[in-house]
């Protein structure tokens, strides 16, 4: 665990920071999703590379889960564990640290502006498309199709860059 | 929900950014229907954005605190410290796990399972009134058990299927636990090799919201000390 913890665990902080934008909170965050990926241990099969999915995964709920909590909003259901674990690796697996950080970074910043800024607000604020409609106050209909272009061109752009 | 609106709705399902009812609507239609491959990549690329956020070191207390709490958790599991009984456990599994028989569906299984059975017991007046049945699904859901309870005799009969057998130094243990949820072990029972028993325990079960299994050392233990592998609710 401790050699997990030293893998992954500048990823985690950065996600948990750059979500909720607090050290303390983050680091509660980290702590419980690490936990909870050695509670779920027996589960996570390492050699198919699933151990940073799944903590990245966790680290994203809670930190999202506190966000909304903090703007007085419902929280969600709770993470499915074991269906999580079982879930099929991502894309980037087994792809180094800094590959998929500019891998990544460079799908989103090759974004046009109004794709790109309504995947961040989802994503790393918590909001939901009527949230994200209202803030940038594009219509509804706008920010759905801008939400599936932009990821769309994001899993183009990355398919193209790992494989 | 139709499968156009599945379509629009795609990136901001993906990305966990549907309000909480349009995301049940969305999720009952992908059950059952096998359209929308496109969904599968989308999460894949909204999955990669964590790697967007810069790496940060966290503060180096985290770290110790972290293995110390592993620690302690380890520590626990060795001693085989008896878990608190406060309830939380048994709501995980009830509610994630339990599914009851209708009463008429209980009593045809009942006597059903009775006909197979190599133990009398006698019922009274109709037969079916004084049974209860249950049946409770394993985590895994491999192994399946049913209880019946006749309380006019104060007998519960357990049997179980697709339960490994164990080691000489384990035991499965039967625990009745009120609604207080106060668990008292009323019997130890090993499956065969096949992975079946059943099992004839007199007990009062009045007072029993649940009947649990769970596995403890050889001799059985005062207290639960790991999560139940069947459960049932009375």
């Amino acid at each position: 665990m401790e050699a997990l913890y030293d893998q992954y665990s500048r990823r985690a902080f950065g996600l948990a920071y750059r979500i909720l934008g607090d050290g303390p909170s983050a680091e509660d965050v980290v702590q419980e999703a690490f936990l909870i990926l050695w509670r779920q241990a027996d589960r996570l099969d390492p050699a198919r590379g699933k151990v940073s999915s799944f903590l990245m995964t966790v680290v994203h709920h809670k930190a999202i889960d506190l966000l909304r909590g903090r703007r007085g909003e419902t929280r969600r259901d709770s993470l499915d564990l074991p269906a999580l674990a079982q879930d099929e690796a991502d894309m980037l697996e087994g792809v180094a640290e800094s590959q998929v950080r500019d891998a990544v970074s460079n799908a989103l910043q090759s974004l046009p502006e109004e794709q790109r800024q309504p995947i961040e607000l989802a994503y790393f604020k918590g909001l939901t498309h009527v949230q994200i409609a209202e803030s940038l106050a594009v219509p509804l209909g706008t920010v759905k199709s801008r939400l599936r272009l932009g990821l769309g061109k994001m899993r183009s752009a990355l398919e193209g860059r790992v494989r | 929900m139709k499968c156009k609106e599945v379509e629009e709705l795609a990136g901001a399902y993906a990305l966990d950014a549907l309000p909480a009812e349009t995301l049940r609507e969305v999720r009952e239609h992908l059950e059952s229907c096998q359209q929308h491959p496109e969904i599968a990549g989308l999460r894949a690329a909204a999955l990669s954005l964590a790697a967007a956020a810069p790496g940060m070191e966290p503060p180096p207390g985290l770290k110790t605190r972290l293995m110390d709490e592993i620690r302690q958790e380890t520590a626990r599991a060795a001693e085989g410290r008896p878990r608190e009984i406060d309830g939380s456990w048994l709501r995980r599994y009830v509610g994630s796990a339990f599914r009851p028989y209708a009463l008429a569906g209980a009593l045809a299984i009942a006597v059903a399972a009775l006909i197979g059975w190599n133990v009398y017991l006698q019922t009274s007046g109709d037969g079916g009134q004084d049974v209860a049945i249950v049946r409770a699904l394993t985590d895994s859901g491999a192994a399946q058990g049913r209880v019946l309870y006749f309380q006019e005799e104060g007998v519960a009969v357990i049997t179980v299927e697709d339960l490994a057998p164990l080691p000489t130094d384990q035991t499965y243990q039967v625990w009745a636990i009120s609604g207080d949820d106060v668990a008292t072990g009323i019997g130890l029972f090993n499956t065969s090799a096949s992975g079946e028993a059943s099992t004839a325990l007199e007990v009062d079960l009045t007072n029993a919201e649940f009947v649990a299994i769970t596995i403890e050392p050889a001799g059985g233990s005062p207290q639960p000390t790991s999560d139940p592998v069947l459960m049932a609710q009375i």
